[in-house]
């Protein structure tokens, strides 16, 4: 094979695929724009319902306020309560959401609980499980009637000439020992394993298409057979073509995410003083690394799956599947106690999902690391000899 | 030269079973002639000239093109050869020029030979004004007279044309016609395959009859009459048919 007929393919390719805006769009500006427009319109979102919700009252029934005056009154002066008459009805409302909660107060509750301090008492809140404004206005009912009768623990010790320093025999503290960079790898090591893998995937998608059942469809298929490349040089070329669109397309994605979230923690570290996010450049580069065989991979997969189509349509029908296989063992990343071991470190894209999650928090075994890398570039030369196979198919090729 | 030997090409289909599109085709062309493959559609022209251009292998047989074997020797063939079909499209995102110089590196010529004779195409053929222009923007014309630029580019000495003129305008067909002829001139080896009876009388030297793979019938135009003693050529055609069954 000569490498510079193979380049010329490729430089050729890159020129194509460069003007065709399509190409354009899914391989540059897509990913570079999806993610920050994704996290945009979420957080603009969660402003608009914050927003919205704060413009609501929240509307709550007292049962039997009379038994309870003092605690009646501080959840009417509960910010965004809106206190109702009491009616009957307030499970049908409750369940109709006119109402957010209902609250039930024994009788003589608070002459009970002053003068008979050996019987508990039973507050009932009514509300509906699951329903996000319910249990909102649930938690701040709660935190009333705690703090109400903690006030009348306090005053019961009091009594007895006792301060409530009785109560917490010892305190304790939480401190995190684990670095930013490590705290920050096990949120990364989740999602962005499977992230990376869908990108890597994705991005070799339209080029493989484009270069091989693309070519078909346009009729340039037989003019480049006639030329004096060879099919090993051809597919080669192809091949270095799609392998740098999924490549690229990964980084830019990746980037683009990074930046977005690493910006953002900025503005939540500033405007909290404790959210610290810090991502490991020594994480990234060595799964960057271990992406490389997969890369390859998917391109040498996709490019022999679509030069069987005879256009584009049906090499999209084919690919598909491809994407729903590939996306499958990408899951791992996300199965909490799934851990890598040598045999788990020889299956071909969940080793690159465990293994990455596993850098990324911080967690460097390098003997496994080395197995999924070999393990990851057999499957490339495997899929790479078996698009370089189809290539010198002529049923493939001229399939009709 | 183009010498084929018993070439035969059998594929396989699921419906069909099998199919021999060339069974044990044999011509020589020599150069400065012009060949010409006569046959209907599906007599085995394409598989023939696709076997000789090296795009398909025989299943049996072989041939020598430029010297070289087209089984043992396939890049070295394509290097010599210029391939020009309906078939073989252009890159439409390529300009003119762009398209030419990829097939001319392919080819490998080089770079200072390739620039210099980019230019000489560009301007015999009068492509000069579109040269930058992208391919899938050029008229049938000029796309045609890219494609004549790009297998000529390499300065191949054998010259492949199948069915060359199908779907063209009168103007445009001219075109390819007179630059066959060119070819011709230039001491190239031609081989053309057509269904046009009168494209076969005015162009070729020796004109072959192809159906259902077999070369039937071989010779001048003059030969042919006297074979069959009959002056039409479409008669000539229709008779060689008709006898083989």
């Amino acid at each position: 094979m000569r490498l510079g007929h193979a380049g010329i393919v490729f430089r050729k390719e890159l020129t194509d695929v460069l003007r065709d805006r399509r190409t354009i769009v899914t391989t540059i500006v897509v990913p570079i724009l999806a993610f920050p427009l994704l996290m945009g319109g979420m957080i603009g979102l969660m402003i608009f319902f914050a927003r919205q919700a704060e413009r609501q009252t929240a509307p709550v029934m007292l049962l039997g306020a009379e038994s309870a005056p003092t605690l009646a009154q501080k959840l009417s002066e509960q910010e965004g309560f809106t206190i109702v008459p009491a009616a009957d009805d307030y499970v049908q409302r409750i369940n109709d959401k006119q109402l957010r909660a209902a609250v039930e107060f024994p009788p003589a509750l608070e002459e009970k609980v002053r003068t008979t301090p050996e019987e508990t008492q039973t507050v009932s809140i009514y509300h509906f499980e699951g329903e996000l404004r319910s249990r909102s206005a649930l938690r701040t009912i709660e935190r009333a009637v705690r703090d109400y009768r903690d006030q009348a623990v306090a005053e019961r010790l009091a009594a007895r000439g006792l301060s409530t320093e009785l109560l917490k025999p010892f305190e304790w503290k939480r401190e995190n020992v684990a670095s930013a960079e490590k705290v920050t790898g096990v949120i990364v090591g989740f999602i962005v394993p499977y992230l990376v893998i869908l990108f890597t995937l994705t991005g070799a998608i339209y080029p493989a298409i484009d270069v091989t059942a693309g070519e078909k469809e346009r009729g340039t298929i037989e003019t480049i057979l006639a030329s004096a490349v060879s099919r090993l040089e051809l597919v080669t070329g192809k091949f270095l073509l799609v392998f740098c669109t999924s490549t690229l397309t990964t980084v830019l994605s990746i980037g683009s995410m990074a930046v977005v979230v690493l910006a953002g923690a900025e503005y939540l570290g500033r405007l909290t003083g404790g959210f610290v996010i810090a991502l490991s450049g020594k994480a990234a580069a060595t799964v960057f690394l271990l992406v490389l065989p997969l890369a390859v991979l998917f391109s040498g997969v996709l490019l022999a799956v679509a030069l069987l189509a005879r256009n584009y349509r049906e090499a999209q029908s084919y690919t598909t599947p491809i994407v729903f296989l590939a996306m499958l063992p990408a899951v791992a990343s996300f199965i909490p106690g799934l851990e890598l071991n040598a045999k788990l470190a020889l299956v071909p894209i969940l080793n690159v999902s465990l293994v990455a999650r596993e850098i990324f928090t911080g967690q460097y075994n390098w003997s496994l690391i080395g197995l999924v890398f070999l393990s990851s570039c057999v499957y490339a030369g495997v899929a790479l000899w078996f698009a370089a196979r189809q290539f010198n198919r002529e049923e493939v090729l001229f399939r009709t | 030269m183009i010498e084929a030997q018993g070439l035969t090409k059998v594929f396989r289909d699921k419906k069909r079973g099998e199919i021999r599109a060339a069974d044990g085709v044999s011509f020589r062309c020599q150069p400065g002639q012009i060949y010409g493959l006569l046959g209907a559609n599906g007599a085995g022209k394409t598989t023939t000239l696709r076997m000789l251009a090296t795009i398909l292998k025989p299943t049996d047989g072989t041939a020598r093109v430029a010297g070289f074997d087209i089984v043992e020797q396939p890049e070295q063939v394509r290097a010599h050869v210029g391939f020009l079909s309906t078939a073989t499209a252009l890159y439409g995102r390529l300009t003119a020029r762009e398209t030419v110089e990829y097939f001319g590196r392919l080819n490998g010529v080089d770079e200072p030979t390739l620039k210099k004779r980019t230019d000489e195409l560009l301007t015999l053929l009068e492509l000069h004004e579109y040269a930058d222009m992208r391919c899938d923007k050029l008229s049938t014309g000029n796309k045609q007279k890219t494609s004549i630029a790009r297998t000529l580019v390499h300065d191949p000495p054998v010259m492949i044309f199948d069915e060359p003129t199908v779907g063209l305008d009168v103007m445009t067909a001219r075109t390819i016609v007179g630059f066959i002829r060119d070819c011709r001139a230039r001491g190239k080896t031609v081989i053309f395959s057509t269904h046009v009876m009168s494209e076969a009388e005015k162009l070729c030297d020796t004109i072959g009859i192809i159906h259902n793979g077999k070369l039937l019938r071989e010779g001048t135009l003059a030969e042919l009459r006297q074979q069959t003693g009959l002056s039409d050529l479409e008669d000539v055609f229709v008779q060689a048919v008709e006898s083989a069954g």
